[in-house]
């Protein structure tokens, strides 16, 4: 099985039916996406199959065999912050920051195909995801604040 | 450590089916939904498993004025399906899960450790939905209820779902916890009278024929509703007690009826 | 002081935003094992035998450790505050709740874990469990303890606050309101599931990384189940993913440790979210009765208040959250006489803890609730009764501490401002003050006289 990941070619070893979280977290070390709860229920595992959002937990690795998969890794260098990384910085929608990474991955998906999404575009793009710090509020605002600014 | 399984990748309907045989020690895998969280905590190990999502199940098919949808349809594409399904399949979950959540895995879905499960089982009953299967015996087809009755071990092939007819759809979420459906009552009017369904009401959805016989023998919908907990052994759960239920379901009777007209 | 007032950026917002805040599960080492804890599946039972020969015997398993394992393995949390330990760290002889650890494994994997678990032969004698805590006081219910379901808190079985002669308050009173609120349990639910990594060092200390939200308090209760000096512990924290009091009881690093150091290999032990859910402590349920004497136009002359807390099968921080509940039983409002006492109870459900706002959320939650009834039974506004009632500076609170500076009159007209509920101009005009006129009615003068009045001591039940 082979997997692109943020854009690199990887050769997988690990079992057919390992999730794709448990994939990239042990056998390829990108450590961004979350196991929250590993049933689907939180979304800190998002991470974009082919551009779309989806939850690695769920997702057995054979399913997405020779897919491209986008985590926040992938989503900038790290140095010149991608706008949505930019905006959760800059609103402090990141408290303990465990939701975060799943959060922007389902945001970087609305956002690339609804780049001036609304508030109630957002709040649907986001409601599979549990943050038990913020309130949800900023991490809203933040989201906004990419679509007004209108870059993705 | 233990073996993985064996991995079974049909790329037809067909190949599907006979991968498939009697289903002995075959474990479906549609959208994983369900699957994935079992594998992956080690509570199932099973020797056998089939995944379907690329087996040409997928897809809603009009052609033959019934419409017909693929086992491996993802509940996010079900959009033009027949109401109330369509509504239904909305509500289950959020898109990132409906994307991948099949309707053969939702119409199979056992009841949950906490939560029910198979919201889509009792817009189908209520429908008057015809099941496609293989397993042991060959194909069939069934009505809905024959083949949730007939228990596991089959594999869905496809869902046929009359269109056109005239529903009521009331439902009660559970708020905070993304759509977790306690309680809902689908009620649809066919040729021979009105089909009355409930999720949330054991360990699968049911026909309420309590209220249906009512129905039947002229009831106005509210007396009608009064007949909603007959032959039903509500559960408590983590969503709600079996006596919230109880006080909750005939209310939905009484919309889904209103609904009607 | 320029940063006072000032927006600074969070130290970790780069690294958040970047998924480079590493947690604890994102640790990893060589030669790391897998752990697996193994868990009563029964509310309470006494353990008739453990038998763990053929786990330890499974390939792929290098340690397999129950209570025997542990160097000390009763330590209580609140030791160094007179509280006496009670909880076995890992299940000995009996277990009061389901989902109680009984022991653990360390595997070369998880899935070889959870297969050497069910290995384990355990051989129970199922028991009824006692799981109502307002039937703490019934010789018939299942008594988790020798002495009972009630925590002792020498000399009382009850942490008690009177001030004042709440007797006479209540013969004098128009009206008696009583109200029964009963705050559920509510689990912390993280989105990060707490656990730790144990790495036995070859100079013999043991490094542990771990989510504890109480690093010290871990290394001390770490240090005393190990019967090890603190100093040979090193503990690396690091960014916590939500804790709101879940993550303070050091809940894995002991046993961890102890396969660690059995099998000379590094251990991890992360919860399951199942696990975090369903036996990771919670808050606690509490049932809170109130009684209060009231004239009819609406002042609070004294107050009863009986407080049941379900501690679950055992006290952890139970007796401080019992206490710090009991001090705040007036609310932000002032009543110059009041009995109240709190029963700390044991009961067959999960041990509960520490979670924001510990012991005090339930005192504000039947307070608030009992205001409001008050206000309903005498139909005055709930906002002006509030204001009525509400404390100011130079009264006492119910433990006869002098209020300084109390801003609850300011914030209850904030509040009203900002919703837009109009205030009649009595109450739009009341001045946070010290009591005079209209507000210092007789039942309100010489509060720290009036105070030492009644039985100060109170009765034992």
């Amino acid at each position: 099985m082979h997997l692109i990941v943020n854009g690199v070619e990887h050769e997988i070893r690990s079992d057919a039916l390992t999730s794709l979280l448990r994939v990239l977290r042990e056998e390829l070390f990108v450590m961004s996406p979350k196991a929250g709860c590993e049933q689907g229920g939180c979304g800190a595992c998002t991470v974009l199959i082919d551009g779309q959002p989806r939850r690695a937990c769920l997702t057995p690795v054979a399913a997405i065999d020779g897919a491209s998969v986008t985590t926040v890794e992938g989503l900038s260098d790290g140095v010149e912050l991608a706008p949505i990384q930019q905006a959760f910085f800059d609103g402090y929608a990141a408290q303990c920051g465990f939701c975060s990474p799943g959060m922007m991955m389902a945001a970087t998906a609305l956002l690339a195909e609804t780049p001036h999404a609304s508030r109630e575009q957002i709040m649907e793009a986001l409601e599979g995801h549990i943050c038990r710090c913020t309130g949800y509020v900023k991490i809203i605002a933040a989201v906004e604040s990419v679509t007004k600014a209108g870059a993705v | 450590m233990p073996a993985p399984p064996e991995l079974l990748t049909p790329t037809s309907p067909a190949e599907a089916a006979a991968a498939f045989g009697d289903g002995a020690g075959v474990t479906v895998l549609g959208g994983g939904t369900i699957l994935l969280p079992e594998l992956t905590c080690g509570r199932l190990r099973p020797a056998r498993v089939l995944m379907v999502g690329r087996a040409g199940l997928s897809g809603i098919d009009n052609s033959n004025g019934v419409v017909r949808i693929g086992a491996a349809t993802p509940l996010g594409e079900l959009a033009e399906a027949p109401e109330p399904l369509a509504t239904a399949a909305k509500h289950i979950a959020d898109h990132e899960i409906r994307a991948v959540g099949t309707i053969g895995g939702n119409l199979c879905a056992t009841a949950g450790d906490a939560a029910p499960r198979g919201d889509l089982q009792a817009p189908l009953l209520a429908l008057g939905a015809r099941v496609t299967s293989v397993g042991a015996g060959g194909e069939k087809s069934e009505d809905v209820d024959a083949f949730l009755e007939g228990g596991a071990g089959r594999l869905v092939l496809s869902i046929d779902v009359p269109g056109g007819q005239p529903f009521g759809y009331a439902r009660l979420d559970r708020p905070h916890t993304h759509h977790y459906t306690m309680l809902a009552v689908t009620a649809v009017r066919s040729a021979d009278g009105v089909r009355v369904a409930a999720s949330g009401v054991g360990t699968r959805a049911r026909r309420l024929h309590g209220v249906e016989s009512a129905l039947g023998g002229g009831a106005a919908p509210a007396d009608a509703a009064t007949h909603a907990a007959e032959g039903l052994d509500l559960p408590t759960d983590a969503l709600a007690s079996a006596w919230y239920r109880e006080q909750m379901l005939p209310l939905l009777v009484q919309r889904a009826l209103g609904q009607l007209g | 002081m320029k940063a006072v007032g000032a927006r600074l950026p969070r130290y970790d917002g780069v690294a958040h935003v970047t998924g480079r805040t590493k947690y604890v599960a994102d640790w990893s080492v060589q030669g790391m094992l897998a752990c697996k804890g193994l868990r009563s599946p029964h509310h309470s039972a006494r353990i008739v035998s453990v038998d763990t020969s053929k786990a330890e015997k499974h390939p792929g398993v290098f340690a397999v450790a129950t209570h025997k394992d542990m160097p000390k393995n009763i330590v209580g949390h609140l030791e160094a505050l007179g509280v006496p330990a009670d909880e076995p760290y890992l299940a000995e002889d009996e277990v009061r709740y389901k989902g109680q650890l009984i022991g653990g494994v360390a595997a070369i994997d998880e899935a070889t874990a959870i297969e050497a678990l069910a290995l384990i032969d355990v051989k129970y004698e199922v028991r009824e469990p006692f799981l109502d805590i307002r039937k703490a006081f019934d010789p018939d219910q299942p008594q988790l303890t020798e002495k009972g379901n009630v925590f002792f808190y020498d000399p009382y079985d009850h942490r008690k606050v009177t001030k004042g002669d709440v007797d006479a308050a209540f013969e004098k009173a128009d009206v008696i309101v009583k109200g029964s609120y009963r705050p559920s349990a509510i689990e912390q639910a993280p989105i990060e599931p707490q656990g730790c990594l144990v790495i036995p060092e070859s100079d013999g200390r043991l490094t542990v990384h771990t989510c504890t939200q109480a690093m010290y308090f871990t290394m001390g209760v770490l240090a005393e189940h190990l019967q090890r000096a603190p100093g040979s512990i090193k503990l690396v924290g690091g960014t916590v993913g939500g804790g709101f009091g879940g993550k303070v009881d050091s809940a894995t690093e002991p046993l961890a440790a102890v396969l660690a150091l059995k099998a000379r290999r590094p251990v991890r032990w992360i919860f399951t979210r199942e696990e975090e859910m369903l036996c990771g402590s919670v808050r606690a349920s509490w049932h809170v009765e109130i009684a209060d004497a009231v004239t009819k136009d609406g002042w609070i002359l004294g107050r009863k208040v009986l407080t049941l807390h379900d501690a679950g099968g055992y006290t952890r921080f139970s007796s401080y959250g019992a206490t710090k509940h009991s001090f705040h039983l007036a609310g932000a409002y002032t009543v110059p006489a009041l009995r109240t006492r709190a029963y700390v109870v044991w009961t067959n459900h999960v041990p509960t803890t520490a979670m924001r706002g510990f012991g005090v959320t339930s005192a504000s939650f039947a307070v608030e609730l009992q205001m409001t009834r008050i206000a309903t039974m005498l139909e005055l506004d709930p906002w002006e009764f509030r204001l009525k009632n509400a404390n100011r500076p130079g009264d006492l609170m119910p433990t006869r501490k002098l209020l300084e500076d109390p801003s609850t009159i300011d914030t209850i007209q904030a509040c009203a401002e900002a919703v837009g509920h109009p205030l009649s101009a009595t109450y739009r005009d009341m001045k946070n003050e010290p009591r005079s006129g209209e507000w210092l009615p007789d039942h309100l003068r010489d509060q720290a006289a009036n105070a030492k009045l009644g039985n100060p001591q109170g009765a034992a039940r």
